[in-house]
C-alpha cells in the first residue's frame, strides 16, 4: 500500500521546512536526513532509542518497496540512516531556487512511511504534538493538501 | 506550639472518581508513593489519571518508563480513556524512556538521568513505571533499596509528588524494606471468583491522611479507575440528630398502626409473599412524599421503570409528571458484573442528584440475584452501610423483600435475620387473608421501632 497524501503532504512540510532551514544557516545537509534525525531525538526521549529504531526499520523496509532508489539505505546500529548519501545528493543552495528545496521523493516517501507508524500507533493529536514540539517553527497545520497546500 | 504554626499539608485531586474521599481527600502534596499490585490491575491508569489531573504547563509532570510495557504502545491504548487529553503533551506531560540507561548502565545513572530531567524541568509530579523492571538480578534489591531511598530524599527536596509503580504479589507486600521509605503505598488487586472479575484496592499506608481503611472496590472503565469507598463518601458528612417526625403513608388507618407513619429517617422492610402489596404500599410512600414536595427514588431491579410507572398509573399513582418535573427518579438497575459497591453508588448518586429524602428498594431479593455471584457475599455488609449513611443524612428507606406465603406472623421476622439486621430498623409484614385470595392482604406491624 502506498503512503497517503495526507502523511506525504506532513512529510514534504518537514522537509521544505528543514531544506529552508539548511539554506539560511548555510548547511548542506540533506534534508531528509535532518528531518529523520529531528524525529529519532524526539521519538528516543520519549519512547527509546530500541522503539524508534523497530519503526524506523519498518518504515524503510515499506519506504524500500515503494521507492526502489533507497536500496542502499540502511540503518546503523545506533539507529541512524547510512547510504542516504550516495541517493539523495545535498541540497545545493547555489542551484536551488527560492521556495524550492525539493528531498527527492524517496526521502519523501521514508518521513512519509515514518510518519505513517507513528500516526497508527499514537493517532494524530498525539503525533502532531509530538512534532510541534521538535519543529516549534513549522506551520503543519497547513500542510494538509486539504488545507490548501498543493500536493 | 500552636496549631498555627503546624505545617499545612495541600491535598492533590487524584483524579480518580472517588479515590479521594478514600485517601482522606487527596493525596499529600510532595509524599513519595508506590502504586503495588499485579499485571492488568490498573496501576499505570491510575497514576496517568494523577498526572492528567495535576500537571501544568508550569509544573509539568515527567512520567519515566523504564523497561517493560513500550511507551507507544502504553500511550496508545491509555489514550482511549476520556481523561486522557492529547493537548497536554508535551508542555504539562512528559514521557522520558530511560530503557537504554537501565540496559546499558546501572541505577545510579538512571538517578542521575531522573535528576538531570527533574532540574530542568521542575514537575510538580513524578512518575516511575515500572520501578521494579529496574532490578535485574537477586542481589540488586539491596541497590534498589539505595536507590529508592536517594531518589525519594532528592524528589521531596524538589517538591515533587511521586509514583512509582511496581509489579508485587500480596506476599511480597508484608515486611519488604522498600516500602517502609514510601509515604504512600496502594494496593491495587483483582480475583476472579466464579466468572468475574473482582477488583480492590486497599491503602495500605499513607503518612499524614486519614485514609478509609479497608478493602475498597473499583472498576475500569473508559473514564479510567474509578473506586467505589467502603463509606460510599458519606462518612465525613455529620449524622443528623434522630427525627421524631413521622412520615404518612396516606392510608389514615395503616398510619395509625405505625403511630402515625415511618419515623424520618428510619429504614424499614416491607415483607411479605408475592401479590401482597408490599410495591404498591412502596410506590404509595414515595408519591405521598412528591405531593409534599419531598423527592424521591425508586430502585427497581425486577421489573423496568416504564412498566412500573405504568402500573402505578393503573393505580392511580401518578409517576410520569414527578419524574419530568426531577422530583422522582426510577433507577433501573441490572448490575450483572457490577459490584454491589458500584450499584449502591448509583443509588447514592441519585439520592444526591435530586435531593430525594426517601428511597424504596424494590425488591432485596432482585438487588441480590441481579449481583454477580462474586460480590453476593459481600451483599448484607454493603447494604448495612449504605442504609447507615443515608438514613444518617436523614434519607428514609423503604425496601421490599418477598417471604413465603405460609411463614407464621410470629415468626417470619427470623427467617429474614439477615435483611432485618441490614435494614437495623423496622419491618412491616403483608399477609394474604386467605391463600387463595391474595388480593386481600392483612397488614402486621412487627419490630417496628419506636
Amino acid at each position: 500500500m502506498a503512503t497517503s497524501p495526507k502523511t506525504r503532504d506532513l512529510a514534504r512540510c518537514l522537509l521544505d521546512f528543514e531544506a529552508a532551514s539548511a539554506k539560511s544557516s548555510g548547511s548542506t545537509e540533506s534534508a531528509t536526513l535532518s528531518v529523520y534525525e529531528k524525529l529519532r531525538q524526539s521519538l528516543s526521549v520519549f519512547a527509546g532509542e530500541a522503539a524508534f529504531e523497530s519503526l524506523a526499520f519498518r518504515a524503510l523496509t515499506q519506504a524500500k518497496s515503494e521507492a526502489p532508489g533507497l536500496w542502499a539505505v540502511q540503518l546503523a546500529e545506533d539507529g541512524s540512516l547510512q547510504g542516504l548519501g550516495e541517493f539523495e545528493p545535498p541540497i545545493d543552495i547555489d542551484k536551488d531556487l527560492a521556495g524550492k528545496f525539493p528531498a527527492g521523493e524517496g526521502g519523501t516517501i521514508l518521513i512519509a512511511r515514518l510518519l505513517g507508524l507513528l500516526l497508527i500507533f499514537l493517532g494524530e493529536a498525539l503525533t502532531l504534538s509530538l512534532l510541534r514540539n521538535a519543529w516549534p517553527g513549522a506551520a503543519l497545520d497547513n500542510c494538509n493538501s486539504e488545507n490548501g497546500r498543493k500536493a | 506550639m500552636s496549631t498555627q504554626k503546624k505545617v499545612k499539608i495541600n491535598k492533590l485531586p487524584t483524579g480518580v472518581p472517588g479515590l479521594d474521599e478514600i485517601v482522606g481527600g487527596g493525596l499529600p502534596e510532595f509524599s513519595f508513593n508506590i502504586i503495588a499490585g499485579a499485571p492488568g490491575s490498573g496501576k499505570t491508569t491510575l497514576a496517568h489519571q494523577f498526572v492528567f489531573a495535576n500537571a501544568s504547563p508550569e509544573r509539568p509532570a515527567l512520567y519515566f518508563t523504564v523497561l517493560g510495557e513500550s511507551a507507544i504502545k502504553m500511550l496508545r491504548y491509555q489514550q482511549q480513556y476520556t481523561f486522557f487529553d492529547p493537548a497536554k503533551l508535551p508542555d504539562s506531560i512528559r514521557f522520558i524512556n530511560l530503557s537504554q540507561v537501565v540496559l546499558a548502565k546501572d541505577l545510579g545513572a538512571v538517578l542521575e538521568e531522573i535528576t538531570k530531567e527533574v532540574e530542568k524541568a521542575n514537575p510538580a509530579v513524578v512518575v516511575v513505571d515500572s520501578f521494579r523492571t529496574m532490578v535485574r538480578n537477586p542481589q540488586s534489591e539491596m541497590d534498589l533499596q539505595s536507590f529508592i531511598q536517594r531518589l525519594a530524599l532528592f524528589l521531596a527536596s524538589w517538591q515533587a509528588t511521586t509514583f512509582l509503580i511496581g509489579e508485587y504479589a500480596e506476599e511480597e507486600l508484608r515486611d519488604n524494606p522498600i516500602f517502609t521509605v514510601a509515604d504512600g503505598l496502594l494496593w491495587l488487586r483483582q480475583t476472579a471468583e466464579r466468572n468475574s472479575i473482582v477488583r480492590k484496592l486497599q491503602i495500605i499506608k499513607l503518612r499524614g491522611q486519614d485514609s478509609v481503611p479497608g478493602l475498597h472496590t473499583f472498576r475500569i472503565t473508559d473514564a479510567g479507575v474509578q473506586a467505589f469507598s467502603r463509606t460510599f463518601g458519606l462518612t465525613a458528612r455529620k449524622r443528623n440528630p434522630p427525627s421524631n417526625r413521622r412520615l404518612s403513608f396516606g392510608i389514615p388507618e395503616f398510619d395509625k398502626m405505625l403511630d402515625g407513619g415511618v419515623r424520618e429517617g428510619d429504614s424499614v422492610l416491607i415483607a411479605g409473599s408475592s401479590g401482597t402489596g408490599k410495591s404498591v404500599l412502596a410506590t404509595q410512600f414515595i408519591a405521598v412524599g412528591i405531593c409534599q414536595g419531598v423527592p424521591g427514588i425508586i430502585a427497581v431491579f425486577e421489573e423496568r421503570p416504564e412498566a412500573y410507572a405504568e402500573r402505578a398509573t393503573s393505580l392511580g399513582l401518578d409517576l410520569e409528571t414527578p419524574q419530568k418535573d426531577g422530583k422522582l427518579t426510577i433507577l433501573y438497575l441490572r448490575p450483572l458484573d457490577l459490584s454491589v459497591d458500584e450499584t449502591m453508588q448509583s443509588i447514592l448518586d441519585a439520592v444526591q442528584k435530586i435531593g430525594a429524602k426517601r428511597l424504596v428498594i424494590d425488591s432485596l431479593a432482585g438487588f441480590e440475584m441481579a449481583l454477580s455471584p462474586g460480590f453476593r457475599a459481600d451483599f448484607r455488609e454493603s447494604l448495612y452501610r449504605m442504609i447507615f449513611a443515608l438514613t444518617g443524612i436523614g434519607v428514609t428507606i423503604l425496601s421490599t423483600v418477598e417471604v413465603d406465603a405460609v411463614l407464621s406472623l410470629l415468626h417470619f421476622p427470623f427467617k429474614l435475620v439477615p435483611r432485618i439486621q441490614a435494614s437495623d430498623a423496622g419491618c412491616i409484614g403483608l399477609l394474604p387473608r386467605n391463600l387463595q385470595n391474595v388480593a386481600e392482604t392483612v397488614i402486621v406491624k412487627s419490630a417496628h421501632r419506636g
